[in-house]
């Protein structure tokens, strides 16, 4: 008889395991990387490709390198290495991008002992490493233009919230930005990292991840909206120094950090009621960076911030039970 | 610039200062003498000693005349220094080393199911009794090896853990662990040990393990030392103050159940000492011994099984071991 | 549609064998009745070997107030009282062996014909036991226990669990569909002991055509409650919470908030027992999984060997697992010699498609479990307690809330088993306090 299983019950197990999972954010990605291949071209192929097979050496590498079972079949190292991708300038140089792999799967993920264990967001380590570390290569923007167009001709500028700081900085008013277009910042026609450029596709693909329940809504929303009121209130205060509420939404990396990187379970907190703490944490460090910090964008450092804090949330936020005698 | 020097070097001063006072405002007062005893300390915290770490039974030691020494893992040489330190005698006990009470591998026994689970044996014997059809059988999930401290117990090809006996200290935390109590604690020098814990009846056995121990007695009544003994449907067990590791019981078990610790050193005598008073013919319990009186005896090394108790019983230190 | 908070939506299976009249198993030769098929003290033995036995025969003695007896399930000869493998612990467990002689002679005056309408609920209490009347929703509580509620807590609620929510069964179906008389009786004679005026059957949406039958058979003062489709409804606690709002309290009882639950099938066998003395030595299981040739939904003798069963069910096809229960919270067998019990309310016979038998990872922290939890407890965190052991903490993190419905674990996509975590810990917890009352 012993080819027949005895378990502990339940007997039966739903299909949607870590792989299902890690997919189901691939295909949310998919639009998100679409547009950016779309307005950098050829090398946004190339960064996306570097960028997950690297991160998928890695981690193949590091499990032989302490006698680990290889894990890299459940698609978290693939994941991490799209958004890592998405994270970065479409003009990075090949060296970069490996770097940023190495950094992101062993400094962000195997050094804590794998998959669920990771208190920081691997990809944004990554991010925010190679951001320190060679800052002019993680501020050269190539601008969009249309997909064929010769990849030498690339001309490089600013991001709108580059430009917005610059404004601020250099003429104390946001009237030196001009018109606050959000047509291009909502479809992606923005020069910014090769996935957070427009809002739309990441929104698409945020919905298809809430509507499938891979996510919940409490993070996005809670980070969204408050970014909105917090932006929204220094706007309505001063009109000539913040930029309107709805521009800071969409333009920048809040879509991609608000749907994607924030929402990640392993570092994000466990119950809902934590998640909107979380999200409100996140957001009011996203805007107290931008308005009042020394970079234009913070949505990475506030979610590394906000990552560190988890544990407390868990343990603060923890659910009520079922009968419990007060 | 200058005063950016002089700001950051004043920082750094006061910061200076302020870790210094606090290092000896807050320092706390440790008996030096307990530094020393925690250095002889192996430091693994196994809590065989009954305290909480080997810190707090250094402050036992030291603050407590009375306390006597109850770490199993500290060697001659770390005792006589504590002893040192401390001016008194402290007595270490009988060195131990764990045990693990049973041999039946996976081709021996008989697996009823497969388990699929916690790797680990106490979670394991939840489902169903366990995977093994003995209920007395190592379940091979290692729960020891994950608690022991030193590194000490490995699980083996065969699905069974094997200790190191250069490395186990005897701190016991195997021996809790495993939910069927197949390890035990026996002396280091103990050289014969039985490896079924089983209290089922040969009949029972039979269907499920070719290894274990049947209670047959032949060992209990082959033994000139009454050091095996057969009790009340238990499994055989071997007093180890009675046994003189004569190795008869090994020969004559069916089973292969007594299991052999070590390889002993055989025996040889020393002609020109040899009185040829025949004292060690007679205790062999082998009869390797031969000789005429007043002349040299001879050991047959192929019957020697090493017990060391002609070496005992020599009047005139005739007789030594070979050198392995 | 009422409902409860938490709770997953497993793939109900049931179309395998919901559409299949209940059909008697026929008797075969040997049976092996359990002395314990219920919770609560043990019980023991009357008989021994080579005495003759007739159906419905009291076999064993309770030894206390919370235990019941076992009946012989035919006429026959008693072979042996042995050790044979218990279904739920997977341990050698007491059994009285009877080789059936083929009359199917019941026991002196059995059936009778009484009123249980004109018997005073004391004497209805005693007959149940004496019956050896047992929850048969699986939990196997000793039913006259549960209808003897101490006076300072009286009942004001009473909800017959038509429920089934475990995927696969449908045993409590076909009988609300086929023999809806005896449960709506059964109920009535449970208002009469308990005193109430009103009573509720409380049947998942899933089971419409129940549903129907139920509402136009009761009677006025029996209400039929549609409750929305979740696993796990049909648990007590959950039942109550649906049904009346109420949140029965950690550590206590339903009767800690005036309620009382019992499972259609318990309501039925009541009936037989209180109206004609028929002993609990049959009931209705759901034969059923991929890997089963014909799924049945048997009416079974207790005792009858599992290999005689699946012998009547057509046989084998692919089997991974056997399990005596649902998928949820039964029991994995390993012998072919178990025999069906009081509470076997299902027998499955997974392949290895519908079953899951890969080892596990990391939490992901994802929080699935978490929102599947009907008790609204921390499951991820008790699994990594699991992991090393920490009982303490556990019970900080209300490891004792849980009733190991398995919703976490079918949820995780870790893999993780989150249960059987639980179970360890509450061993490890038992044998801490076990050696504490020795200190």
């Amino acid at each position: 008889m012993k080819d027949i299983y005895v378990t502990s019950s339940p007997h039966i197990r739903s299909p949607e395991d870590v792989p299902w999972i890690m997919r189901q954010v691939i295909y949310a990605l998919i639009p998100g990387a679409l547009v950016g291949i779309y307005f950098f071209g050829v090398p946004a192929i190339k960064v996306i490709l570097i960028s997950t097979l690297a991160c998928i050496m890695f981690e193949i590498l590091w499990q032989r390198l302490v006698g680990q079972p290889i894990t890299v079949k459940d698609g978290s190292a693939c994941l991490t290495g799209l958004l890592l991708a998405m994270n970065l300038p479409a003009g990075s140089p090949w060296w970069l991008v490996v770097i940023g792999a190495a950094v992101a799967m062993i400094l962000g993920k195997h050094v804590y002992g794998g998959l669920g264990n990771n208190p920081f967001n691997p990809a944004l380590v990554a991010r925010v490493f190679l951001l320190i570390s060679f800052p002019v290569h993680m501020t050269t923007w190539a601008q969009p233009r249309a997909f064929l167009s010769n990849t030498a001709d690339a001309v490089s500028g600013a991001t709108p919230l580059g430009a917005l700081k610059t404004a601020i900085f250099e003429h104390g008013t946001v009237a030196a930005y001009g018109d606050f277009n959000l047509l291009d910042p909502f479809l992606g026609n923005i020069g910014g990292s090769l996935g957070e450029i427009s809002a739309l596709a990441l929104l698409l693909g945020g919905i298809y991840l809430i509507g499938r329940k891979i996510i919940s809504w409490h993070i996005p929303v809670s980070y969204i909206a408050t970014v909105f009121i917090f932006t929204g209130i220094c706007w309505l205060i001063n009109p000539n120094m913040y930029a309107p509420p709805l521009f800071h939404v969409i333009a920048g990396g809040l879509m991609i950090g608000a749907f994607f990187m924030a929402t990640d379970m392993v570092t994000s907190p466990i119950t809902n009621k934590g998640k909107v703490v979380f999200a409100v944490g996140c957001g009011v460090i996203t805007v107290v960076i931008r308005l009042w910090g020394g970079y234009p964008e913070g949505v990475s450092f506030a979610i590394l911030i906000m990552n560190a804090f988890v544990p407390l949330i868990n343990k603060a936020t923890g659910p009520k039970k079922f009968g419990a005698v007060s | 610039m200058i005063n950016a020097v002089i700001l950051v070097g004043g920082i750094g001063f006061v910061a200076a200062l302020i870790l210094g006072i606090s290092a000896v405002t807050f320092a706390v007062k440790m008996d030096p003498r307990e530094k020393a005893v925690l250095d002889q300390l192996p430091g693994a915290n196994c809590g065989a000693c009954g305290f909480a770490g080997c810190a707090a039974f250094a402050h036992e030691l030291t603050q407590n005349e009375n306390a006597e020494m109850a770490c199993p893992a500290v060697n001659e040489e770390a005792l006589q220094a504590i002893s040192d330190v401390l001016c008194r005698e402290l007595g270490g006990g009988t060195p131990m080393i764990a045990f693990v009470g049973c041999k039946g591998t996976p081709e021996k026994s008989i697996t009823r199911f497969s388990y699929v689970g916690p790797h680990d044996c106490r979670a394991a014997q939840i489902v169903a009794g366990g995977a093994k059809a003995c209920q007395y059988g190592c379940l091979g999930l290692g729960s020891c090896v994950d608690v022991c401290p030193f590194d000490a117990i490995h699980m083996g090809e065969d699905s069974l853990p094997h200790v190191d006996d250069l490395k186990c200290t005897g701190c016991g935390k195997c021996v809790d662990t495993c939910p069927r109590e197949i390890i035990r604690l026996v002396p280091a020098n103990a050289n014969y040990c039985v490896s079924c814990i089983s209290r089922d009846s040969a009949k029972d056995m039979k269907a499920y393990c070719q290894v274990g121990c049947i209670k047959c007695r032949i060992c209990e009544n082959t033994c000139p030392f009454d050091a095996i003994v057969v009790v009340d449907g238990n499994a055989a067990i071997i007093n180890q103050e009675k046994c003189r590791k004569c190795g008869l019981c090994v020969s004559v078990c069916p089973t292969g159940v007594i299991e052999q610790l070590h390889v002993q050193a055989k025996a040889y005598i020393i002609e020109e000492k040899c009185r040829g008073c025949s004292i060690c013919a007679q205790v062999c319990p082998v009869d390797a011994i031969s000789g005429k009186p007043k002349e040299p005896y001879v050991i047959d090394q192929g019957k020697c099984v090493g017990c060391g108790l002609c070496i005992e019983k020599c009047p005139a230190d005739a007789v030594e071991r070979l050198s392995i | 549609m009422k409902t409860f908070k938490g709770g997953i939506h497993p793939p109900g299976q049931k179309s395998l064998v919901k559409d299949n009249a209940i059909v008697e198993m026929p008797l075969g030769s040997l049976f092996f009745v359990l002395t314990q098929q219920h919770l609560g003290a043990p019980a023991k033995p009357l008989v021994k070997k080579g005495d003759k036995v007739l159906r419905g025969q009291v076999l064993t003695e309770p030894l206390g107030f919370v235990s019941v007896p076992v009946h012989a399930p035919t006429s026959g000869t008693v072979k042996e009282v042995a050790k044979k493998v218990h279904p739920v612990t997977g341990l050698l467990a007491p059994c009285v062996v009877i080789e059936a002689d083929g009359n199917d002679q019941w026991a002196e005056g059995l059936p009778l014909e009484r009123d249980p309408f004109a018997m005073s609920a004391k004497d209805l209490l005693s007959v149940i036991q004496g019956c050896g009347l047992v929850g048969m929703g699986g939990a196997t509580f000793p039913t006259h226990v549960k209808l003897s509620p101490p006076k300072d807590k009286p009942i004001d609620t009473f909800i017959v669990n038509g429920a089934e929510c475990e995927p696969y069964l449908a045993a409590d179906y076909r009988l609300m569909l086929e023999q809806p008389d005896r449960i709506i009786k059964g109920t009535q004679i449970i208002m009469r002991i308990l005193g109430l005026d009103h009573a509720v059957i409380a049947i998942e949406a899933n089971k419409p055509d129940a549903i129907k039958v139920m509402e136009n058979l009761v009677p006025p003062e029996i209400t039929v409650e549609s409750l929305k489709v979740k696993y796990p409804q049909g648990a007590e606690k959950q039942l109550i919470n649906a049904c009346s709002g109420r949140e029965v309290p950690s550590g206590g009882l339903p009767m800690d908030v005036g309620a009382l639950v019992q499972n259609a099938g318990t309501c039925a066998a009541v009936w037989d027992a209180c109206s004609r003395g028929i002993p609990l030595i049959e009931r209705i299981t759901s034969v059923t999984g991929g890997g089963i040739k014909e799924p049945k939904n048997i009416k079974v003798r207790i005792g009858t060997p599992l290999h005689e069963v699946i012998e009547f069910c057509g046989g084998l096809t692919d089997v991974a697992k056997v399990v005596f229960g649902g998928p949820m919270m039964g029991i994995a067998q390993y012998s072919p010699d178990v025999s069906v019990m009081k509470g076997t309310s299902g027998i499955l016979i997974l392949t290895h498609q519908e079953t899951n038998i890969d080892t596990f990872s990391s939490c992901i922290g994802c929080g699935r479990c978490i929102d599947a939890c009907p008790m609204s407890l921390n499951p991820s965190i008790l699994s990594k307690f699991g992991e090393k052991g920490m009982w303490e903490k556990a019970v900080e993190y209300n490891l004792l809330d849980c009733f190991e419905c398995g919703s976490c674990t079918y949820m995780c996509p870790a893999n993780r088993p989150i249960v059987h975590f639980v179970k360890y810990l509450k061993t490890l917890q038992r044998e801490a306090n076990a050696k504490r009352k020795e200190a």
